[in-house]
């Protein structure tokens, strides 16, 4: 063959020279009709295959393809429609049976039909696109008895009836089902999805409605989730044993929307039973329950979110503005933690921990915190009791849990700045009157505070600790130093590095003859030693102890050391009036009025006796050395600097001294902004100033503007000309 | 009357380089002349008294609001002071070397000052005007009233009525700066009134203002 030519070789059938026999085609037919006959009657096992196969390759062959086919859907016709005849006479539950008997031997006869006619399957069916023989058999079966008018909807309602019994409780025969289904899915996807699924699904769905209906009526909240988890593991259990794999989804959908969905509110509301009910009882079980069926529901968790974001914000409401828990501030702080901890726990056991929730959680924290505006006090006063007498039974892990909940609220705070001022203030009283249980404590919770709020918080704070280990080896050393008489006081100096403590600068009083001796001693012995300082005597801020015999007995008194100076006057006389007395110690007069009150009108502290016996203390008292105190204790403390809840008059200074403070860092805040961005809008600045701040507390816009103006008086900034919303920095 | 006016401007051209013309310096001549009348002798400048006696003799209380707009003509810098030379550029400008001529200039000094153009610039000088010291920088309460009434009474009656007694009324500033007093010009330009419906707190007005329209808006 030469490879120049292009046309392929063509091979001719070989034509066999048969005489046309003009009833070649009905005999062949009769033979294929027989077979097909007996095949139906379970009598396929004496048919000769290669015979069959053979008589319907030569029909097509011969051109006859056509008509093999057309009559072999009428004989597919006919002997289905004669079946369904006898299928409708079945009796009841019979006639799924029958149903499904007849649909196995339509499937065994089709294999063995198509086997026959596969010839023409493959050739004269491909060519003219006709539906296969095995597909024609489907298809004849689905339109013929499955959409036969009796046939289709017996079949549906008996499918139903079945699957409504088992609802109720009865045991069906599963395996029926499941052929059944499996026919309508070979008949085709769309069979069973419109002869079956639809149907099946409308169903449930009133027959869920009702049922949801009835149960709530009669259910409480978690007895109505438990039917309805049933209820979902029960459907998908049935999908999956006899219905087609994407039917599970649909259904367990059906449940979900007409038991969870439609009720949804009803359920998470229930008075009594509800949600809120459930977080108050602790219910784990069924909240956990309710977590895990609202997962599946549009809405669901955002629904149970803001239930309890409410509910948390409500009660925490009203803890934080009672009167009655606004009286002990450390009993109020722990209530606090103790409703963290309570909803930390439901929150780690029933929504496995869900972050959307723990910060809903924050939120509402973070929202009624600040509604009490002691509330930074109050964290202070109950990190001072607990670094005062160490929590009950603990040791050092559980004190580092307790203070790392509280750093929790802490974060909440709003006005950080606020704590600040005060856990400096009972820091100091803590540290000066060596009243700490655990330095080590103390150390930690500061390092918490840096770690949160960075080193500018916490570096005064620092210097506190710094200065009392000097003072303690400046004090060694003085006494290493000096020579001469030790009968006298000793005495124990703290020296406070000014700026660091938050004291008040108060004049000192008269101190005792007995005292100057030694202060002054170790004033110069440190001014010696320490070029350029200045030391001022804090009176208000000491104490002292101090041996004292009455009625016989020897007690030793641990008293402020205002106190010291007003009982020393007695050793030289037995009574004295109230101006006498503020005249020789020079005390303010405040002070001095609570002094006294403390060493005459309290019972069993009573070193003084008043007269007139009033519990005020007023200009015309006379005080006297009362021979007649007892006490069964030897050591007896008569007033400590404890730190306690301030007053309203105290409180009202705190809060100015905060104010205060805060301008100084606006405006430093407004400045570092207008210097780099050079020039702003007004309500850019607002933003801005705010954002900067917020970690220490939160701006008033109206104090900003004010500092803003301020600032334009100073000439730091100025209104742009044109643009009277926008300033410009000055450099 | 010489019309020296119409004089001196054909030959001010000449004037420029040839050195002031006759009629030119018999002007300032006279305006001299007006001046010591008025001016403390020892000092060499008018004093507030002298003042007082050059507005009799106008016939303007020393209080009118048309002396502040002669003052600012005249660019004084220091309230109840009049240099010999602030007094020549005034005089000079309004082209008057007589009382008499003075008192007529005042109508178009008036209207001068009250286009929006001049009234930018008088506006602000009048509150420089009433600084008393060198390195003060605000002016207190009760002479800020006084002067608001004076500059914008007249154009912005209801206004300039409401915010004094609130000025009087409040207690929180005690003095008003110049960017609060720019503030009230402001004011009554832009907002209505008494609707104050365009009146929007969050767009920068100093705090006194929206103290102001917050009192307004609660009565």
């Amino acid at each position: 063959m030469s490879s120049q030519k292009k046309r392929a070789t063509k091979v001719e059938p070989l034509k066999h020279r048969t005489d046309v026999d003009p009833k070649f085609f009905d005999k062949s037919w009769k033979k294929l009709d027989d077979a097909i006959r007996e095949i139906y009657n379970h009598n396929a096992s004496g048919l000769s295959f290669e015979e069959l196969y053979r008589t319907a390759y030569n029909l097509v062959l011969h051109k006859h393809g056509m008509k093999l086919y057309d009559k072999l859907v009428e004989k597919l016709k006919g002997h289905l429609e004669e079946m369904c005849r006898s299928l409708e006479d079945a009796q009841g539950c019979l006639f799924l049976e029958e149903l499904q008997i007849r649909w196995d031997d339509h499937n065994k006869a089709l294999q063995m039909i198509r086997d026959i006619l596969m010839y023409m399957d493959r050739t004269f069916i491909t060519t003219l696109k006709k539906t296969p023989v095995f597909d024609l058999g489907l298809e004849l079966w689905r339109d013929i008895v499955v959409r036969s008018p009796k046939i289709h909807g017996r079949l549906l309602d008996t499918l139903l009836e079945l699957i409504n019994r088992e609802r109720m409780g009865d045991v069906i025969n599963r395996g029926l089902m499941r052929n059944s289904t499996k026919m309508l899915m070979d008949l085709g996807p769309s069979v069973y999805r419109d002869d079956f699924e639809k149907p099946f699904l409308e169903v449930s769905e009133s027959f869920y409605s009702v049922e949801s209906q009835q149960f709530i009526e009669c259910c409480d909240c978690g007895e109505y989730l438990e039917k309805v988890q049933k209820r979902l593991a029960e459907e998908l259990e049935r999908a999956s044993q006899y219905m087609d794999a994407k039917t599970a989804d649909k259904i367990t959908g059906v449940v979900e929307t007409e038991m969870l969905s439609i009720h949804m509110q009803r359920l998470i509301l229930m008075e009594n039973s509800g949600l809120v009910n459930m977080l108050i009882d602790d219910k784990h079980e069924d909240l956990t329950r309710m977590y895990n069926l609202f997962k599946r529901v549009p809405d669901g968790h955002s629904t149970i979110r803001s239930v309890m974001t409410s509910h948390v914000k409500e009660t925490g409401k009203a803890l934080v503005t009672d009167p009655e828990r606004l009286k002990d501030p450390v009993d109020f702080i722990q209530r606090l933690l103790n409703e963290k901890d309570k909803y930390d726990k439901t929150i780690s056991v029933s929504f496995s921990n869900d972050k959307t929730f723990q910060n809903a959680l924050n939120s509402s924290f973070e929202y009624f915190i600040n509604l009490n505006n002691r509330s930074p006090e109050f964290i202070s006063l109950y990190v001072d009791d607990k670094l005062r007498k160490g929590v009950k039974g603990a040791n050092e892990e559980d004190v580092e849990t307790v203070l790392d909940k509280v750093m929790m609220l802490f974060r909440y705070l709003q006005e950080k700045d606020v704590f600040e001022k005060y856990y400096k203030q009972h820091l100091a009283k803590r540290l000066l009157s060596g009243k700490t249980t655990s330095d080590e404590a103390e150390r930690s919770m500061l390092v918490k505070l840096k770690t949160e709020c960075g080193y500018q918080f916490t570096s005064k704070l620092e210097g506190m600790f710094t200065d009392l280990k000097t003072s303690q080896d400046t004090m060694q050393s003085f006494y290493a130093n000096i020579s001469g008489d030790t009968d006298g006081p000793t005495i124990s100096v703290q020296i406070l590095t000014t700026g660091s403590w938050p004291t008040q600068p108060c004049a000192p009083c008269n101190l005792p003859p007995e005292i100057t001796d030694i202060s002054e001693k170790f004033r110069a012995y440190y001014l010696g030693t320490h070029n350029g300082r200045r030391l001022t005597w804090q009176t208000n801020m000491g104490n002292a102890d101090i041996k004292a015999t009455f009625a016989g007995r020897r007690h030793e008194l641990n008293v402020s050391t205002y106190q010291m100076c007003v009982l020393m006057l007695f050793n030289s006389t037995d009574g004295m009036t109230y101006s006498d007395i503020e005249q020789a110690t020079a005390i303010p007069r405040a002070e001095l009025k609570r002094c006294l009150q403390s060493l005459a009108c309290v019972k069993g502290k009573n070193v003084l006796r008043k007269e007139p016996m009033s519990k005020d203390i007023s200009q015309g008292d006379t005080f006297y050395y009362n021979d007649k105190f007892t006490s069964k204790l030897v050591k007896v403390k008569i007033g400590t600097v404890v730190a306690q809840k301030e007053t309203e008059p105290e409180k009202m200074e705190t809060r100015q001294r905060v104010e205060e403070d805060r301008k100084p860092q606006i405006e430093a805040a407004i400045v570092r902004i207008m210097k780099s961005r050079r020039v702003l809008d007004h309500n850019s600045i607002i933003t801005e100033v705010t954002k900067q701040l917020q970690s220490r507390f939160l701006a008033n816009p109206v104090a900003i503007k004010k500092r803003i103006e301020s600032l334009i008086e100073r000439e730091f900034l100025e209104r742009d000309k044109v643009d009277r919303k926008m300033y410009r920095y000055l450099a | 009357m010489r019309r020296s006016s119409k004089k001196s401007s054909s030959s001010s051209a000449a004037a420029a380089t040839a050195g002031p013309t006759r009629g030119v310096s018999k002007e300032i001549e006279r305006i001299d002349q007006l001046f010591c009348t008025y001016a403390d002798s020892s000092s060499s400048v008018i004093d507030p008294e002298g003042i007082e006696m050059l507005c009799s003799h106008l016939e303007v209380p020393h209080t009118d609001v048309r002396i502040l707009m002669l003052a600012w003509k005249m660019g004084c810098e220091k309230q109840g002071y009049f240099t010999l030379d602030e007094w020549r550029t005034g005089l000079k400008a309004l082209r008057a070397d007589s009382i008499s001529k003075l008192k007529k200039a005042f109508p178009e000094l008036v209207q001068e000052v009250t286009r929006p153009s001049n009234f930018q610039d008088f506006y602000p000088y009048a509150f420089r005007y009433c600084l008393t010291e060198d390195k003060k920088k605000c002016i207190e309460i009760p002479v800020a009233c006084e002067l608001l009434n004076l500059v914008l009474g007249l154009q912005f009656h209801p206004q300039v009525d409401k915010l004094i007694n609130y000025l009087k009324y409040q207690n929180e500033y005690k003095v008003i700066n110049m960017d609060q007093w720019m503030g009230f010009l402001r004011f009554c330009n832009e907002i209505n009134f008494p609707s104050l419906d365009n009146y929007d707190s969050d767009l920068a007005w100093p705090l006194i203002l929206d103290n102001f329209v917050e009192w307004l808006r609660e009565k």
